[in-house]
């Protein structure tokens, strides 16, 4: 609730950006982020990258879960997708397609493959809701990295053992440096959250909120739950392609562990922490369950000061950390980081005639 | 010919085990409406509990002489003189480690049924009457919470553990076929069949056992006709841990002890939906199919197609039959 925000127009009203707290925010960002490309260390710039790589994820979990409340636990088979498509696609066009257009062909290709995997993954849902649908796409993750592994694949996947991945090179400009790859990230990241926020004021976007709230209703308006609840999938996968390919792109190799259950639980753990079907949502819980294992790090170097069976507890630790976090705040604060927030804000806001 | 009878055979025994896992899930399900994500994890627990008291307890250097290894005069004077790999000799070694089996699954069972309360306690009561979704959602935590903990209690991974049961070889002919079978494997699969159907009939029968149906059926109802809900949930929670026990000590002797036993929580969710949530009848079924299902194709394929094979299946049955094989279709109110 804003004071003093009086609309005259529709189109006032249907902005992205509504009022000028938004913009401020929107716009004192973009100079933030362009400020912190440029002047931050590289411990940093690498932390921001992996950030960034898992926001444009959970930003597509949360067009799912968090939009169209239908709950998904394998959205890292996504990523996974993405990850291996951008790589595979740049070894087989390798020799005949020009490196400097390659990355323009392998990110739409294999944005575009995760999509309809998604709708495969996808199809359960049509029959099934909750639970069922969680265990259906848990069992699709489990396939996926189970055909990534085959030896069959392995000429192309890498098998078990991982593949390395190519430096992406943008019409001439190649980023093998970490600094620039954040560039990449970054805009990317942004342009992701500003394109789900402009999502959810179009048709399709009202479809995926009214089959939330209530399927039967919103099949009873017409609102066909056959397309809308693929396209919700088709969508959030092709986010989790994106991040995928950048995920490629950042590390100079991937192995399929990396995309496992564990990942696809990080994903839903940052979405339930930084609060469901919102837009800030997927950014403060990615903040903190990137900074978490980051912190654990940092703590275990202190106090271990380098001693072997001090410092092999940490990966265990950091594992509990995520499932403590997801617990922690279905427990107290089950609509995430954001109502904090909210509240604060509020409170701001009507400062000083009333509080909370 | 032949080899089909054989990993049929083989199929069954897995296919009780996975029944024997799936009850946990089920009990949980039944009473509380909460499909406990993390039962493979609690199954991991107590096969590090079964490991903790059989085997490291023992190698204490306090542990009494009968707990190590159990060896009266009589017992040490009748494997004197007998031949390598007799059926009597391994009768005779898994005596010697019998006192380390049974104190390792008593151990077992109690450590567990203390870790089911605690999380039902802790985690669950505290969520009743909120969404069943966010109890949900806890046991998807939990599956960090409780893979990272056993790492942290138990650092090194275990190969050896002693098996329920005397591993003698047993050969015999059926269908003009050589079976060979391990006589633990055999047992094993027994007392998860014997336990399935005590838990049946217990929820059949029982007074505590109409409770839990009744709690299924209505919870609000049978709040009001003075059924104690919070005690059938503090129950179903120690049913599942209880079997989830047993199922780790027997997983255990299999396949060795190590956080990755949690997965199978995983394969046997698969299994109750593809046979029914609230089922006992379907989920037997449906694991003894995906144990048999999963034995073919150890066969044909190779061992590593074997573990995708429940995934496979749900998805199938789930796009075919959404509730399961045998599960109520649920009602809806809108």
């Amino acid at each position: 609730m804003i004071n003093g925000n009086l609309k005259a127009s529709y189109a006032d009203d249907e902005r992205v950006l509504d009022n000028s707290y938004k913009k401020a925010f929107v716009y004192g960002m973009m100079v933030v982020l362009a400020g912190f490309a440029a002047f931050a260390n590289d411990y940093l710039i690498l932390v921001a990258c992996q950030m960034g790589i898992m926001l444009i994820a959970v930003v597509g979990l949360n067009v799912v879960i968090g939009y169209t409340g239908l709950m998904s636990l394998g959205h890292a088979a996504f990523i996974a997708v993405g990850a291996y498509g951008v790589t595979i696609l740049h070894n087989l066009g390798a020799g005949t397609v020009p490196d400097a257009v390659m990355p323009f062909i392998a990110v739409p290709v294999a944005v575009a493959i995760s999509a309809l995997i998604g709708i495969v993954v996808g199809l359960p849902s049509l029959r099934v809701k909750g639970l069922y649908l969680a265990v259906a796409t848990l069992a699709a993750n489990f396939i996926v990295i189970f055909v990534i592994e085959q030896d069959l694949f392995a000429p192309w996947t890498g098998g078990m053992t991982g593949i390395e991945t190519p430096a992406p090179n943008l019409a001439g400009w190649v980023l093998d440096d970490k600094r620039e790859m954040f560039v990449l990230i970054a805009v990317f990241a942004f342009a992701t959250i500003l394109t789900v926020q402009n999502l959810f004021r179009t048709r399709v976007g009202r479809a995926f909120i009214a089959i939330r709230d209530r399927d039967y209703s919103a099949e009873i308006l017409g609102i066909s739950l056959l397309r809308f609840k693929l396209t919700s999938f088709a969508i959030s996968a092709a986010f989790c392609g994106l991040a995928g390919a950048l995920l490629a792109y950042f590390y100079a190799s991937i192995l399929p562990e990396q995309f496992e259950l564990a990942l696809s639980l990080q994903l839903v753990a940052a979405l339930i922490v930084g609060g469901m079907g919102r837009t800030m949502g997927p950014v403060f819980g990615v903040i903190v369950i990137v900074m978490v294992p980051e912190v654990i790090k940092v703590v275990f170097g202190a106090v271990s000061g380098g001693d072997p069976s001090v410092a092999q507890l940490r990966a265990p630790l950091q594992e509990m950390a995520f499932g403590f976090l997801i617990i922690f705040f279905l427990m107290f604060e089950p609509l995430g980081i954001v109502h904090i927030t909210d509240r604060i804000l509020r409170a701001l806001n009507r400062w000083p005639f009333a509080r909370g | 010919m032949g080899q089909i009878l054989q990993f049929g055979i083989n199929g069954l025994m897995s296919g009780a085990i996975y029944a024997l896992i799936a009850v946990g899930i089920v009990s949980v399900f039944k009473a509380t409406k909460v499909v406990n994500f993390a039962h493979g994890y609690l199954i991991m627990f107590g096969a590090y509990f079964y490991f903790t008291f059989a085997v490291l307890l023992p190698g204490m250097s306090w542990a009494p002489a009968w707990y190590v290894s159990w060896e009266p005069a009589w017992l040490v004077e009748m494997k004197e003189g007998l031949p390598m790999f007799s059926p009597l000799g391994a009768v005779l070694d898994w005596l010697t480690n019998l006192p380390r089996v049974i104190i390792g699954l008593i151990g077992a069972l109690a450590a567990n049924a203390v870790v089911g309360l605690i999380i039902e306690r802790v985690l669950m009561r505290p969520l009743m009457g909120q969404s069943v979704f966010a109890m949900i959602m806890v046991t998807v935590g939990l599956i960090s919470v409780m893979s990272g903990g056993a790492q942290l209690i138990w650092t090194a991974d275990a190969n050896y553990v002693p098996s329920l049961a005397p591993n003698t070889p047993i050969r015999f002919t059926l269908f003009d076929t050589q079976i060979f079978l391990f006589g633990t494997d055999l047992v094993n699969a027994v007392i998860a069949v014997l336990l399935f159907g005590a838990i049946v009939a217990m929820v059949q029968f029982t007074k505590g056992g109409v409770a839990i149906r009744a709690t299924a059926e209505d919870q609000s109802t049978a709040y009001s006709m003075g059924i104690s809900v919070p005690r059938v949930f503090a129950r179903a929670w120690v049913l599942a841990s209880l079997t989830g026990a047993i199922a780790g000590a027997i997983l255990a002797t299999r396949n060795g002890v190590s956080p990755s036993l949690g997965l199978f929580g995983f394969s046997v969710l698969a299994i109750v939906l593809m046979g029914g949530l609230d089922s006992y009848v379907g989920v037997f079924i449906a694991a003894l199919v995906v144990g048999v299902l999963e034995a073919m194709t150890q066969w044909k394929f190779g061992g590593d197609w074997a573990g995708i094979v429940p995934y496979v299946a749900v998805l199938l049955v789930i796009l075919v039959r959404p509730h399961g094989l045998f599960g109520q279709k649920e009602v809806e109110r809108i």
